[in-house]
């Protein structure tokens, strides 16, 4: 006996809702229609739905690519004319570099812009930065998103995305720094967004004088 | 290039693995595309890793995620259309209204399940109601005939006709 139009679906149906593979028989094909919005109908059951960590592990292997703590230590970023040190080992190179009082990145941070020759540069008042609010300034040839630490703090981050070479800008309702070239966010203190991780925005230093902003730029 | 080179050192990475590493982000949501219409993990993991092994040696070294994403895509496409061909007969025409869709503009699948959203407001209340109570809270067709105060024969029945009915919807992009 031939099986039944809603037999055969709800087979189908009750598959997907257990998370299993589409196994369709002979006979399937006549409800065709059914079958396609069945899927997509468990699947916005879901949600959104990211790779598992093994599957991804074996495309990346397969691909050849680079596995992504190595890719984040080791990739460089060389931006024209800008010595680019890593926070870490940055430290002493600021002692020796700079006069003191701007704000000293943390390891976690990454690397620091340190541009030859670099100078401190006015990028406004501090009362015009609002707390928790990152705001873009040049400072010469760098270029930097700014944000209020507290009364008398402020920190700074490139305004360059870490993945691409585009030039970030900051989404007020996100909270976030968003990259145009890819839908990818960062904090304001350049933190990256979501499940995998970038690399954390480049750090500018910068530091308040006497209730003004200056940024080490050029 | 050593292993253990200085952190902060300026090291250039082959072209080839850099593309490797933005496609490997823009797979994300390529899987995440495929799982929308596929409905499950396995598949979406097969179609995923047979866009990537397609695509991947295609792809021009050094090119920017945005020209990444848009190959992808278009290779996922390809992928779906043979799956679904392969599985029910169906034909690319047949497909081209699912398939054809755009590139998601925003993360992963939420526009897929906005269009599910969509699609289910433009039926009836009982087959709106029948495909909600199946799909979206999981329950067993038993649980959804003592919802709807009905059989398990007429929901089964219902569950079909709701199918068929919400595949005939049309949305405006």
């Amino acid at each position: 006996m031939s099986e039944r139009p809603e037999d055969r679906v709800d087979r189908i149906v009750g598959a997907l809702l257990r998370g299993r593979r589409l196994k369709l028989r002979g006979g399937d094909a006549e409800e065709k229609e059914a079958v396609v919005m069945a899927a997509r109908l468990a699947a916005a059951r879901q949600g959104s739905q990211l790779m598992s960590p093994a599957f991804r592990q074996r495309l990346v292997k397969e691909l050849g690519a680079t596995p992504r703590e190595s890719w984040m230590t080791r990739r460089a970023a060389l931006v024209a004319g800008l010595g680019v040190v890593a926070g870490a080992v940055g430290g002493g190179l600021l002692g020796r570099s700079l006069d003191g009082g701007g704000s000293q990145p943390s390891a976690a941070a990454g690397k620091v812009v340190q541009p030859t020759n670099g100078r401190w540069i006015d990028v406004g008042a501090l009362a015009d930065f609002a707390p928790g609010q990152a705001r873009i300034v040049r400072a010469g040839a760098v270029g930097a998103f700014v944000t209020r630490d507290g009364d008398n703090g402020v920190s700074a981050v490139s305004s360059i995305c870490s993945d691409l070479p585009c030039e970030l800008w900051w989404d007020s309702s996100q909270h976030a720094l968003v990259c145009p070239c890819h839908n990818r966010t960062f904090t304001a203190k350049g933190s990256s967004n979501g499940t995998y991780k970038l690399r954390s925005l480049d750090v500018v230093q910068a530091r308040v004088q006497d209730g003004r902003v200056e940024v080490l730029g050029t | 290039m050593p292993e253990d080179a200085a952190e902060g050192q300026v090291v250039e990475l082959p072209a080839a693995a850099r593309v490797a590493d933005v496609a490997i982000d823009e797979l994300e949501m390529i899987y995440a595309f495929i799982y929308s219409r596929v409905g499950n993990r396995a598949d979406a993991e097969d179609l995923t890793q047979q866009v990537a092994m397609k695509a991947i040696p295609r792809l021009r070294q050094g090119a920017p995620a945005s020209a990444v994403r848009g190959y992808l895509f278009a290779t996922a496409r390809s992928v779906l259309g043979g799956f679904w061909s392969t599985r029910l007969g169906l034909s690319e025409s047949e497909l081209h209204e699912d398939l054809a869709m755009a590139m998601p503009q925003r993360g992963y699948s939420e526009e897929s399940v906005e269009r599910v959203r969509r699609v289910l407001e433009q039926l009836s209340d009982n087959y709106r109601r029948v495909l909600e109570l199946r799909f979206l809270h999981g329950y067993s067709l038993k649980e959804v005939a003592v919802e709807m105060r009905s059989t398990v024969g007429a929901v089964k029945v219902m569950q079909l006709r709701a199918l068929r009915a919400a595949a005939k919807v049309r949305l405006d992009e």
